[in-house]
């Protein structure tokens, strides 16, 4: 325990760098997650084939795969992350931080797309007919109308999502990002006769993410079941 | 017809590419033949687990499978090779049991994060895999040694101004999550990022992702000489690992007989035998056997 | 009362499957006028108007409004649909928005309409389905009527140049049907053209212009509801207005 204690800066900044990924990855895997969902129930069949054929590639491969993708192979091809160039206070975002939040963010992406769409099933055919019926074109009857409903329906499945994004993470800690896990090796390393209280610490500090956006996660569905 | 051909052209070049990640790293030399000590077991002592281990004739040794020169396992060999594993070999050796044998010894792969826990569990016996002795492993388990003292050293693109880890303060330079190396590399000023081994931050110097990596410098030479002309090892060591034998704290009087084996082959040349050996060809001379510690009782 | 045709349907034909669900459709809907569709169940009523805005696709015939043929799908279909007023058989109101949005809704997304000039009509269409101090709720909050009333205030704030209505009173209970059916009638003499699908044979004797009687897919009859009521030509007509008009 006293590894920890004695270095809490270290500690809590490796969590910060856990917080940003799941921040960044968290709100941009939504967006294209809702994206790709409107691709696959929309009227246009190659956008359609498209995201059908991304969720099942995406969601069939392991993360590391797709982390080391983006580390050594993407490269080859010239994608890097060498543009960004991001510090803020002690943090530092760089190529590395990029690649993770590429990585986690296409992964991601493809179960919320599919929370989502179990979601977009759940809102009756009358609302979409509504929303038709005064004249909403596909984007407004989707942004409008059918979303909205479509991410209350989700919303359980669509934090399991976000949890599971938190702890993948740690995924990141091998590929260049000093986040917690990351960290938790250096402690290990360092302080190895101290394992046990570094892993409690470490346990600890992810169960307190994870049930602070639980949290969140759960009040929002109350509120939003009382707005229903 | 054509995507299928373009998939299969974009699946070879991902393919060339994760094998040249993966690398082509250690040597093909056989390493050195060393013969098991006849009667063995009579010289130890009754109740040392020295004499334990003699009289069952056989062994489990932890070392590293991903360093060339001084931990390596290819996936055609049945023995690792390094500088690691000789001094394993000379151990082993004098137990009684021919540590060609992989009936009887058993290279046992070890990484960072689970070396003091197979010994403190049983699950090896010995640990010689780049293990740096500190005050903190040691009131866990038995360190002995050194046999080998190295230092970090920073390896670069062989056309790069960096000359020391000082001109690399504020920048990012790679090494292994978890290590002691980041640690040291984040104490001089730059900032450590980690990966998964050395094979992985040796792309990421290639592709220009990072300027720099750094570890001992031993096993950068190894590196450096498998890109060679692409890659250099600079600057001064700026920390010195002692690297050393571990053992379970339950059986303390296995240092003397561990400093005894170093010892004579310190004498008797075996030593700087498997030193060339093994670090030799990556362009390391042969440095003079370094001090031995004493064991404490 | 009646003007110029507005909605016009010339040989219609739809298919599910094998099923020909709307056999040689002819239909003109003047301008002003107010035309009841009746009919057994399964008889293509509602197929026929879902059609109209475009909910059903047909495979032959053309149906043009105002004199313009149906787009296809896209920016010029939507454009069509909001010229077109619609009332659903279960109401269809946005369940996660309040009564006044539903009603905001359109007029700001597809009309452009200011929101605060949006708001202001709203709770004006409001009022006159008398459910005006209900605008802040959220639509599971209201009884069947008063969403159904609401729904017809959505469609009116489009301004729609005809309104169809889908079995507007089928899922209601019996003491709603008429707090309903009033504001149709109220509609009606303001000379909004509408086109009714309904088993409501009162709102037809004092609301319609015109009755239209469908059976298996065809339109069997046509007539002014006096007539049709008392003097029904056809037999599958009388057969049934008897099974009707027995209760």
């Amino acid at each position: 325990m006293n590894a920890v204690l004695d270095n809490l800066d270290a500690y809590f900044k490796a969590f910060g760098y856990t917080i940003f990924l799941f921040l960044v990855a968290g709100v941009l895997s939504t967006l294209l997650g809702t994206v790709l969902v409107a691709m696959r129930v929309g009227p246009v069949a190659v956008l359609r084939g498209a995201a059908a054929t991304y969720v099942t590639v995406v969601r069939n491969t392991p993360l590391v795969i797709m982390f080391a993708f983006f580390s050594f192979a993407a490269p080859i091809f010239g994608i890097q992350f060498k543009w960004l160039q991001v510090h803020v206070g002690t943090f530092d975002f760089t190529a590395f931080f990029g690649a993770a939040v590429v990585s986690l963010t296409l992964y991601t992406s493809a179960f919320v797309c599919e929370g989502l769409r179990a979601g977009v099933n759940a809102v009756p055919l009358g609302q979409v007919e509504a929303a038709r019926a005064i004249g909403l074109p596909f984007g407004g009857v989707m942004s409008q109308v059918v979303l909205p409903q479509a991410f209350r329906a989700a919303l359980p499945p669509l934090a399991s999502v976000q949890i599971a994004l938190i702890k993948n993470t740690s995924v990141a800690a091998v590929f260049g990002v000093a986040e917690a896990t990351a960290q938790m090796r250096t402690f290990t390393n360092s302080f190895s006769s101290e394992r046990f209280g570094i892993f409690v610490c470490f346990a600890i500090g992810y169960i307190v993410i994870v049930e602070a956006f639980s949290f969140l996660a759960t009040r929002t569905e109350r509120h939003w079941r009382v707005a229903l | 017809m054509r995507r299928t051909r373009f998939g299969i052209a974009a699946a070879g070049v991902l393919l060339a590419g994760m094998l040249t990640a993966c690398g082509d790293a250690g040597s093909d030399d056989e390493g050195r033949d060393v013969e098991a000590k006849e009667n063995a077991a009579d010289e130890f002592d009754a109740g040392t687990r020295m004499k334990e281990l003699a009289e069952a004739g056989k062994i489990t040794v932890g070392v590293k499978y991903d360093q060339p020169g001084l931990g390596f396992k290819g996936a055609n060999d049945d023995i690792p090779s390094g500088f690691d594993v000789e001094i394993a070999k000379l151990l082993v050796a004098d137990l009684g049991i021919d540590p060609a044998d992989t009936s009887v010894v058993t290279y046992e792969e070890t990484i960072s994060d689970n070396r003091e826990p197979f010994l403190e569990s049983g699950k090896v016996d010995l640990v010689l895999a780049s293990y740096s002795i500190t005050d903190d492993r040691r009131k866990v388990v038995g360190q002995t040694g050194p046999y080998f003292v190295t230092g970090q050293q920073l390896l670069v693109p062989a056309d790069s101004d960096v000359a020391s880890i000082d001109d690399l303060k504020g920048q990012e330079v790679c090494s292994v999550t978890g290590s002691t190396s980041i640690d040291r590399i984040n104490e001089a000023g730059a900032k450590g990022v980690g990966f998964d081994s050395y094979s992985e931050c040796v792309q990421k110097v290639l592709d220009g992702t990072v300027q720099g990596m750094s570890t001992d410098g031993s096993i950068l030479a190894g590196y450096a000489a498998e890109n060679e002309g692409q890659l250099k090892v600079v600057g001064d060591e700026f920390s010195e690992e002692l690297i050393g034998v571990g053992y379970s704290k339950e059986h303390p009087e296995m240092c003397e007989w561990i400093n005894d084996v170093l010892e004579d082959s310190f004498e008797d040349g075996s030593w700087a035998e498997a030193f060339e050996l093994t670090l030799g060809p990556s362009g390391v001379e042969t440095p003079d056997p370094p001090q031995l510690q004493d064991c404490v009782a | 009362m009646t003007g110029a045709p507005l909605v016009v349907l010339d040989h219609v034909d739809k298919w599910f499957g094998d099923l020909h669900v709307l056999q040689d459709i002819n239909l003109t809907v003047d301008r002003g006028e107010v035309v009841v569709v009746i009919g057994p169940s399964g008889s293509g009523k509602s197929t026929l108007c879902r059609a109209i805005n475009r909910l059903e696709v047909i495979q032959q015939g053309s149906i043009t409004l105002d004199g313009q043929p149906l787009p296809a799908e896209g920016k010029e279909l939507a454009n069509l649909r909001a010229e077109v007023g619609m009332v659903f058989q279960s109401f269809n109101l946005f369940a996660h928005k309040t009564i006044l949005e539903n009603v905001t809704l359109g007029p700001i997304k597809v009309r452009g309409i200011k929101k605060e000039a949006a708001e202001t009509r709203a709770r004006e269409l409001l009022d006159r389905v008398g459910v005006g101090h209900q605008a802040a709720k959220y639509p599971a909050q209201l009884s069947g009527g008063q969403q159904q009333r609401v729904a017809i205030a959505r469609a009116l704030a489009m301004e729609p140049k005809v309104m169809l209505f889908d079995e507007p009173t089928s899922a209601l209970d019996p003491e709603m049907i008429s707090e309903v059916l009033e504001v149709m009638v109220d509609l009606a003499k303001r000379g909004m053209t509408m086109v009714v699908v309904t088993h409501e044979m009162g709102f037809a004797r004092t609301a319609a212009d015109r009755v239209v009687f469908m059976a298996d897919g065809a339109i069997v009859e046509e007539n002014t509801p006096d007539e049709f009521f008392t003097n029904p030509q056809s037999d599958r007509a009388k057969d049934f207005l008897g099974k009707i008009l027995k209760h």
